[in-house]
């Protein structure tokens, strides 16, 4: 157990460390996303990318929210841009 | 029964409303957005969730074809405000139904959002994110601690905790960070439903009622470190005492004092790969619950004490070509995931490592909707190998 648990962190601890070495990508860069981008990356971790015909627009900001609430991944920012792509798309 | 109608009320209020919204033409809603604009805003409301139908098969059983599940999971968003929002489940699955959860959160600001009520418990990445029906790939869970393999689910790999939480994102330059910090019911030492004997240390941590003051906090920080939010790693923690704080003859009870402690570690990379037209996708989870040592009453009312510590792992890699040109080749995702259950083998209701390999493959049918089939190997030390083909028909609407 406890070797599991120093080898799990270790590796937690290397992760971490990753964008030190390789370099972190600006703030505005990832501010400049597009909600496409957006939608491309970030539903795709849990679930295929749905279709912006699956709701209607309205429907589209409620499923916004219930996703950065469920996910706490996405700012309001990210997340609007998001829905309004998918709405845009509708 | 009282429950029962208090629960399909939900769905029918929110029938009516989603009924209401829906009738209106375009032209009257635009009327009533500006006659409805409050401080609550326009609410915006909508009805989704998944349904299922499976069935097993085990050639060594003497039942060997088994339709064995089936389920029908409604999940009620509504969004209040662009700070207020509600969600709740309705799960009616193999013969139970239950509010899963209803959870009602208001948006401080843009970092930061306070939930209450009775949420999924935000302890690893599982019971948030991949346990719906339409997300899980497989025909069934990972193997976690549940009815099947212990006397009682702790229900802290996926259930719902009754709380309050606070939880938001915060942006690190390239990479960026998630957080969710909660306080809850904390967890109970679970009791045979048949006699109301203590289970000798198995912990319920899904309780509506609390049965001591403490609480139990706990709560799960993700991190990105790539910009493209392909890979993230999660750390979990939760600690309460499970013990009631007085016996039955009302002196204190000897279980007072002790303590439960969880971790968990969870990873999902997921990458599309346009050199092989696909997506590979790989997930785990390590969790682990330490009871501190108590003495138990066996039924010949002897005492005894184990070193109580359960813990499990699961590991999956998928492969979908999903941008093929063949439209059958495309909509297929092939799976493998390695599970491992460690009871505590001194306990009562322990035993030794349970080890499952699973070998999936899944066919889309649309983004949330497919057929799912897996053949599953099973060992246990002393124990005959069970091997089983489950499949699952999973419909998301």
């Amino acid at each position: 157990m406890k070797k599991i648990t120093i080898t799990i962190i270790t590796l937690f601890l290397a992760i971490m460390t990753l964008p030190l070495i390789n370099g972190c990508a600006t703030t505005q860069a990832i501010a400049d996303k597009s909600g496409a981008q957006l939608w491309g990356e970030n539903c795709l971790r849990c679930h295929n990318t749905p279709s912006p015909a699956d709701y209607s627009d309205d429907q589209w900001e409620a499923v916004g929210m219930h996703m950065r609430v469920r996910v706490h991944s996405l700012s309001p920012d990210e997340i609007n841009k998001i829905v309004a792509f998918l709405q845009t798309g509708n | 029964m009282k429950n029962f109608t208090h629960l399909l009320c939900i769905p029918l209020l929110f029938l009516v409303v989603n009924g209401y919204s829906q009738s209106n033409t375009p032209d009257e809603a635009s009327e009533q957005h500006s006659e409805r604009t409050s401080f609550l805003g326009n609410t915006k409301a909508l009805i989704t969730g998944s349904a299922w139908f499976g069935v097993a098969y085990n050639k060594k059983e003497d039942v060997k074809l088994n339709f064995n599940s089936y389920g029908f999971t409604p999940v009620f968003i509504w969004k209040l405000s662009d700070k207020m929002f509600l969600e709740s489940e309705l799960e009616i699955a193999d013969g139970n139904i239950e509010l899963e959860y209803a959870k009602l959160s208001y948006s401080i600001n843009k970092y930061m959002t306070i939930g209450a009520g009775r949420m999924l418990t935000p302890f690893g990445a599982y019971g948030e994110r991949w346990e719906p029906a339409f997300v899980e790939r497989f025909p069934n869970s990972p193997l976690i601690p549940d009815d099947q393999y212990l006397p009682d689910d702790t229900h802290l790999y996926y259930g719902a905790i009754m709380g309050i939480d606070i939880s938001g994102d915060v942006p690190l330059g390239g990479s960026r960070l998630n957080y969710n910090l909660f306080i809850s019911n904390g967890p109970s030492l679970a009791r045979s439903e048949e006699t109301g004997e203590l289970l000798g240390g198995v912990v319920q941590y899904e309780n509506l009622d609390d049965n001591n003051t403490n609480k139990g906090i706990g709560g799960r920080i993700g991190f990105y470190p790539f910009a493209n939010s392909s890979l993230e790693v999660g750390i979990s923690g939760n600690t309460g005492k499970p013990g009631d704080e007085k016996a039955e003859d009302g002196t204190d009870s000897p279980y007072k004092d002790i303590t439960a402690n969880a971790l968990a570690f969870d990873l999902n990379y997921v990458k599309a790969i346009p050199s092989i037209s696909s997506i590979i996708s790989v997930k785990g989870q390590f969790s682990s619950v330490t009871v501190d040592k108590a003495n138990y009453t066996l039924s010949d009312s002897t005492l005894y004490t184990y070193d109580n510590s359960l813990k499990s792992f699961f590991a999956q890699l998928s492969f979908r070509p999903a941008t093929v040109n063949s439209t059958f080749l495309k909509n297929i995702e092939l799976l493998y995931r390695y599970n491992v259950l460690t009871p505590p083998e001194e306990a009562v209701w322990g035993g030794k490592p349970i080890t499952r390999n699973d070998f999936g493959l899944c066919y889309w049918l649309s983004w949330r909707t497919g057929l799912r089939f897996a053949y599953e190997t099973t060992t246990q030390e002393s124990s005959e190998t069970k091997n089983e083909f489950l499949a699952r028909f999973v419909m998301g609407f």
